[in-house]
């Protein structure tokens, strides 16, 4: 009856998840969170040597509002926790989190500081830890390609 | 053509005389000593006086004394009361680098500061503007007070830090930690767990390392 016009123009059948996470693995929007050197690693994954493009996510914001993958790239002073927690919190859901390097991931080199968060996880929760000091951008782009495969995982619309 | 040391050494001592406590010269940098009353006269004549012409300060900065040239302990903290012998009067100091550009020649001005429990220095933003933020940051690590200082905060640590961290007796992971608290939604402090964990060097020093 009604499908008989669609059956001569072709159509493909899937899932509504497989749809979601298709869209959700291509356009990842991160926002530009470098705080030290891994930072100038982070760049060069989003250059043209790299081209985080390729995969969907080399559209670098400036505003937390705008994106949904925030790349913490260095050490986390006590002094910048509750603004990096402010950010994560006015990110649009669903977000993700990559810590990238030795310092956000637990301390790293300076662990043992007194003014250094010992691992961005005590702040926000993280998805992705990406180790190295500082990790190279092709380790970087490991880091977002197992975060692709981690959210092709989710098969619920649940928030 | 920079200017000789040794001719700077002794212009400094016929100007300023009776206000230099020591005058040393070591690996071709000559460093002063001043008294802490006659700081500002000092360095009033060290910047306008055209035999100097200290037209720049590059460097304010901080020394806590209290366990220099002492044997370092087991642990590797410095802790005031392990101090075997104080080899200064006073604890703390404020060290200045200077540049004349005109002379194109450096000097290092330390103050020793009178007081140990609550260190006191006058300010010298008023003869050079970039002792500003140097000031500031010697007063965030060592708790030195600059008075005349416009505006001395802490500029470095954390809003609200309680402690000086470069004093030797400021642990090195000290008191508090950052952590997320779910039910208050911010981020809060509590008592630091790390165990302290301070790695002491093997130094090999020079027979009269630091006695001079």
């Amino acid at each position: 009856m009604g499908i008989e016009g669609v059956l001569e123009k072709g159509f493909v059948t899937t899932s509504l998840d497989t749809v979601i996470n298709y869209t959700r693995t291509g356009s990842l929007w991160p926002m530009t969170f470098g705080l030290a050197c891994c930072a100038v690693e982070m760049m060069h994954v989003a250059l043209s040597r790299y081209d985080l493009d390729r995969f969907g996510a080399g559209a670098f914001r400036p505003s937390p509002r705008q994106s949904d993958l925030m790349i913490v790239a260095g050490t986390l002073c006590n002094k910048m926790g509750p603004a990096l927690r402010k950010v994560y919190d006015q990110m649009a859901e669903p977000r993700y989190v990559i810590s990238m390097g030795s310092c956000a991931n637990g301390g790293g080199y300076y662990h043992y500081s007194y003014s250094v968060v010992r691992g961005c996880d005590r702040i926000i929760p993280v998805d992705i830890y990406v180790p190295g000091c500082p990790p190279t951008a092709e380790a970087l782009l490991y880091g977002v390609i197992q975060l692709q495969k981690k959210i092709n995982r989710t098969n619920t619309i649940a928030r | 053509m920079s200017l000789d040391l040794n001719f700077l050494s002794t212009n400094l001592k016929e100007t300023l005389g009776a206000y230099i406590v020591s005058l040393n010269q070591a690996q071709g940098e000559l460093t002063m000593v001043a008294r802490a009353s006659e700081m500002l006269d000092v360095f009033k004549r060290l910047q306008s006086n055209e035999h100097f012409y200290f037209d720049q300060l590059t460097d304010v900065c901080g020394v806590d004394y209290s366990a220099y040239g002492s044997e370092i302990s087991e642990s590797g903290m410095y802790l005031s009361d392990e101090v075997t012998e104080n080899l200064f009067k006073h604890r703390f100091a404020a060290v200045y680098h200077l540049l004349s550009v005109k002379n194109n020649v450096r000097l290092r001005v330390k103050v020793f500061a009178e007081d140990d429990a609550a260190p006191r220095l006058n300010s010298v933003v008023g003869i050079w503007p970039s002792a500003n933020w140097f000031e500031r940051e010697t007063f965030d690590m060592f708790g030195i007070v600059f008075l005349g200082h416009p505006d001395l905060r802490r500029i470095l640590t954390d809003y609200g830090f309680v402690g000086n961290p470069f004093r030797k007796d400021f642990p090195l992971s000290g008191h508090v930690e950052m952590h997320y608290d779910p039910e208050q939604k911010r981020v809060v402090y509590k008592p630091v767990t790390v165990e302290p964990r301070e790695i002491t060097p093997r130094t090999i020093r020079e027979e009269n390392y630091s006695r001079h």
